[in-house]
This record gives structure tokens, sequence and C-alpha cells, in this order.
């Protein structure tokens, strides 16, 4: 109700301010728009020049380059596999503490809040630490779990799994927060009780009648993971792991022009991703006017 | 609980009672659900002890640790305090971070409130995309895109040169790998991500409080000194803490522009990390959990902001 009556007002507010006409707000925007706009260009021109006239061959050297295709392929696969193992965590925990554990919720935006007070290169830090040196404190804390993971045959210790795993908690604060807002908004107990009553279990509920119903924040969720894993670089250089972005830094510092053209690439790979949030939420009906839909990764 | 414990009291003994037996029956119940439902949420509680808490733990424990004999210490602090490089380094960074969090704060909001009262609706839904595009686009790529931008031979430091004769680096004594260069690419992916939090809040101020004022007579000027900014400012702050904390944990940009020779807390532990300089693992934890104590700070503002704003705005 509330909701409707602000997008009825909306247009009044709207009315006014062109009365006002070109505020220094507007001047502002376009040179905000403008200061996010020319770097792009001229990087893409910056990429394309080579001394005199425009051509391509940076872009075919990089294609043709084994490091590039090798590095990008790991950075995909690690990509997928923490978004994968981060909407699997998260969504069913975040369903089920929306239905049988409130008492949880402030723990879990506790957690998810964590990733901003330990940045990524805290959390590497720590995570070398960890998984490598042995202390007694931390494998009571961890339950035995720490040396049983940091010894064979389950050894993590500077592993891609562990990459993966670390990726995870960088995700959680703009993974939980999407998917959470959606599970509030569908009223998801009374959904679940109709669920039950007419005989299903827990996961068919959740699979079946949850998932399709908080489908766009769990989209978005995922895409923004994606978008990140492939992007980052504090995690996968301490822990000496040759990812897409390690590669693009190593190419950068010899070969400007390449690293321009690798510049473009992975701005077009961030546009994809945010694009296919767009598209892929925004379509779909009911999710118009929703103003937490833009949740924005935070962790750099 | 305590709402019913007090109704209880000022109601008479038999509902007392009944209160009392009602709360008994499905206590008795409930331990084998709550357990059941405390058991569902293990294995997120388990991932988060192993690869969010337990690495903050190492690192806090560490700390007072001494490297070598494993001895409790505070030696680790003193000799971050006693060396000038490493309180320069956080003094580098904390300014880094104030400023840069100001600027996009002051521009990003002016831009949301601009773009907030746009009319043409696609091209207001357009903006927003590629603010959500930019807040995303950082780290190395950002930082090469600066310097094929604004580095020694990037394209607007060569047309700048060509076309107005203004000789950037030489003449002005400019330098991208500097403080000030750094203060300009972090603020590339500041100001959308204040337009992208700002926005919502911008939406909920009300048209109505604007006409009450106007019909009581306020200025332009009242009106945002009176009531506009006093409702919007627990938002504005939380903002500001936001990224506060996004350009001071922030690592692979500064690395990637300047290969560390700029002096920010992020690339120092890096060294230590990498073991590029003779520095001490035990310096190492200590100016972590340095880091750590400054975001601290700034998120539980944020939090504590974020409180006060659904007071007004119904979040």
């Amino acid at each position: 109700m509330v909701q409707a009556a602000r997008n009825i007002n909306l247009p009044i507010s709207k009315d006014r301010s062109t009365r006002q006409g070109f505020g220094v707000d507007k001047v502002v925007l376009i040179l905000v728009l403008l200061y996010l706009t020319v770097p792009l260009g001229a990087t893409l021109i910056f990429g394309l020049s080579t001394g005199n006239g425009i051509n391509f061959n940076t872009y075919h050297q990089v294609f043709t380059d084994p490091d590039f295709s090798q590095t990008l392929l790991l950075s995909f696969g690690l990509a997928l596999a923490s978004t994968f193992l981060t909407v699997l965590l998260v969504t069913p925990t975040a369903y089920w503490v929306q239905l049988r554990l409130p008492r949880a919720r402030p723990m879990m935006d506790f957690l998810a809040l964590v990733p901003f007070a330990v940045p990524a290169i805290v959390m590497a830090f720590g995570l070398i630490e960890v998984y490598g040196t042995n202390n007694t404190l931390i494998n009571i804390l961890s339950l035995g779990l720490v040396p049983l993971l940091s010894n064979e045959p389950f050894n993590v210790v500077n592993t891609p799994q562990l990459l993966v795993c670390a990726y995870v908690i960088i995700s959680l604060p703009f993974v939980f927060r999407p998917i959470d807002n959606n599970l509030r908004a569908i009223n998801t107990k009374v959904l679940s009780e109709a669920a039950y009553s007419l005989g299903s279990g827990w996961w068919r509920t959740f699979l079946t009648i949850i998932i399709p119903n908080i489908l766009p924040g769990v989209i978005s969720a995922a895409l923004l993971t994606f978008s990140t894993v492939m992007g980052e670089f504090t995690l996968a250089s301490l822990f000496g792991i040759y990812t897409f972005p390690i590669y693009l830094n190593g190419t950068g510092q010899n070969d400007a022009h390449k690293a321009a053209s690798l510049t473009i690439l992975s701005f077009i790979l961030t546009l994809i991703c945010v694009l296919g949030i767009i598209l892929l939420v925004r379509i779909r009906p009911g999710s118009r006017g929703k103003e937490d839909r833009l949740d924005i990764v935070a962790a750099k | 609980m305590q709402l019913r414990a007090a109704i209880g009291t000022a109601d008479s003994a038999t509902t007392l009672n009944q209160s009392a037996v009602k709360t008994r029956r499905p206590r008795g119940i409930n331990w084998s659900y709550a357990i059941t439902s405390w058991l569902g949420f293990v294995p997120f509680l388990l991932f988060c002890l192993l690869f969010e808490i337990l690495p903050a733990v190492m690192i806090i424990q560490s700390s007072f640790v001494d490297s070598t004999t494993g001895a409790l210490t505070l030696h680790n602090y003193s000799n971050m305090l006693s060396q000038a490089g490493n309180v320069h380094a956080f003094q580098n960074s904390i300014s880094l971070s104030v400023v840069t969090a100001l600027l996009g704060a002051f521009f990003g909001f002016l831009a949301a409130y601009g773009l907030n009262n746009l009319r043409t609706n696609w091209l207001r839904n357009l903006i927003i995309s590629y603010s959500s595009i930019a807040a995303n686009f950082a780290g190395v790529p950002l930082a090469f895109a600066f310097v094929s931008t604004l580095g020694v031979t990037g394209f607007v430091t060569v047309l700048l040169l060509r076309w107005f004769h203004i000789d950037l680096y030489n003449g002005l004594n400019f330098s991208l790998y500097t403080f000030w260069g750094l203060v300009l690419v972090y603020t590339y992916f500041q100001l959308p991500l204040m337009i992208l939090i700002t926005l919502p809040a911008l939406n909920a101020l009300r048209p109505e409080w604007r006409e009450a004022a106007t019909n009581l007579g306020a200025s332009n000027f009242t009106y945002w000194r009176r009531i506009a900014l006093p409702i919007l400012l627990p938002s504005l702050v939380a903002a500001t803490m936001l990224l506060f904390a996004n350009s001071f944990g922030a690592f692979a940009t500064a690395y990637a522009l300047a290969q560390g020779s700029i002096n920010i807390v992020p690339i120092l532990i890096a060294f230590v990390v990498n073991g590029n300089v003779n520095l001490d693992p035990g310096l190492g934890n200590a100016l972590a959990v340095g880091m750590i104590v400054v975001l601290l700070i700034a998120v539980s503002l944020y939090t504590a902001m974020l409180r006060r704003v659904s007071k007004w705005q119904g979040r």
C-alpha cells in the first residue's frame, strides 16, 4: 500500500524539479557520468592504437597467448564453483533461518557483515596462517577440523579449493541480503505451511515453491559472486594461484597496450554479468519498484 | 516475552496460571524442535567458523604472540608503532579512505539527487545500470584503465599535451602513481557505489514533506536544512562509512597501479605475506589487527546509522 502511494506520488516530485530547471545536481550528474566514461573510452582507444592508426593487433596477440585462455579458464572454473557453493550454502540456510530459527538472524546478519570489517587482504593472511601452521588454540576451536583439512588426504593448504571457500565468505555480504530480502517479501511461512499441509516435504517445498519465488534474488546473488570471483586479485595473489587477474596484472606491467585490451575484455565480462542481473531480474513481473534489487560488491 | 510477563502481572491470578500452563506445554515439545532447528544451521555455521571466524581469531591471537618464541607479548604492537613507516602507512590509508569517501559521498549524493529528479525513465534506468557496472568494475582492470588514461603515455595525458599544451607530468607535477593519483582511481568506484546506495533513501523522501514545508513558508534552503538533510543524515553517514570501509580494505587497485610504491597498510601486509621485505610475521598480524580495529569503528557506525534509518524511511 505504502509502496503504491509512493509510486503515485513520484511523478509529482519530478514535475517540480523540471520547473526548477537545470540545477547543480544535474551538472554534477553529467560530470560524474563523464568521469565514469572517460577512462573506459580512453582505454578502448589506447588499446586499439599503436602509434599510428587503429589496429586490432593487440587483441590478436592476446587471444593467441596460451596463458590468456588458461587463466581465463581457471578463473571461470573458480567462479562457477564459488557461485555454486555460495548459492548452495546460503539459500537453504537463509530459508531455514527464516522459517525455523528467527533467533539466529542476528548471528546471520553478523556473519554477513564480518567481511566488511575483515577485508580480503586480512582474510587471506589469516587463512594462510590458519591452514599452514599448527596452532593448538585453532585446532581446538575448529573442533579438530583444521588439522584434518591441513593434512592429507584432505589437504587444502594453498589449493584452489581453499580459494573457493574464501570466495564464498567474501561474497556473503551481497549474497545473503538479496536472498533474505526476497524471502521476507514472499511470506515464506504461509507458503511453506500451505505446502506442508498439502503433503510436500521440506526439500520439495524448498525446491519447487521457495526457489522459484526467490529466483530474482538468487540470480542476482549468483551473478554478483561470479563477477567478483572473475576479477578477484587479492586472495589469488597471496595464495599464489595463477588466475586471470594475476595474468592481467603481470601482462600489464610489461605491455601497456595489451593491458588496455585485456582491461576492455574484463570490462565486457563485468558488463555481461551486470546486464544478466538487470535483464533476468528486472524483466520478471513483480520485481519492479523494489529498491534493493541493486546490490553492490563492496569488497575490493 | 517481557511484554507477556508484564501483562501477566497486571492480570488476575487465574490468567497468570493459564499463561504458565500455556508456555510450559510447548516447551516440552520444543526441545527436539529447537535442536533440529539449530542442526539445520550447523553446516553454514561450521563453514563460517572455518573460513571466516578462525582466520580473524588467528590474526588477533598471533598479534599478541612472539613469532619466534611463542610467548605472550605486546612487542608486535610496540614494534609497529615504533617504525615511522608503519604509522605513516596507517595515516596514508586513513586519509586516502577519508578523502575518497567524502569526495564519493558528496558528488555521489548530488549525482544521485539529479538522477532521482530525472523525468525520463529509460535514461534513469540506463544510468542506474551503468553505475552498477562501474561500481563492480574495480581492482586490476580499473588500475590499468587509469594508466591508459592518465599514465605517462596515457590517452588523456597525451591529448592534453598535444591540444592544450598542458604537461601533466613535467609541468604540473602530477603523477598517477602517488597518493592523489590513487584518490582519482578510488573515486571511480566510490561514486557509482554512493549513487546506488543513496537512491533508495532519496526515493523515500516524500513529496508531501516538501509541500507541507513550502505551505508553511519554508524556502528551498530551509527545507533542506530542517527536513531533508536531517532525515537523510543517517543514510548518508552509513553510506560514507561503507565507502570508507570499501577503500580502506582495497588492495588490488593500489597494487596494480603502483606495484607497492605507495605506502598503505594493505600493501604492507602483502609484503609480509610474500616475504618481499624482511618484515616480521608478528608485525603483519599487528598491522592486520590495526586494520580490523579501524574498520570495526566504521562498520559499527554503519550499522548504528542503519538502525536509525528505519525510523523515518520505513525500511
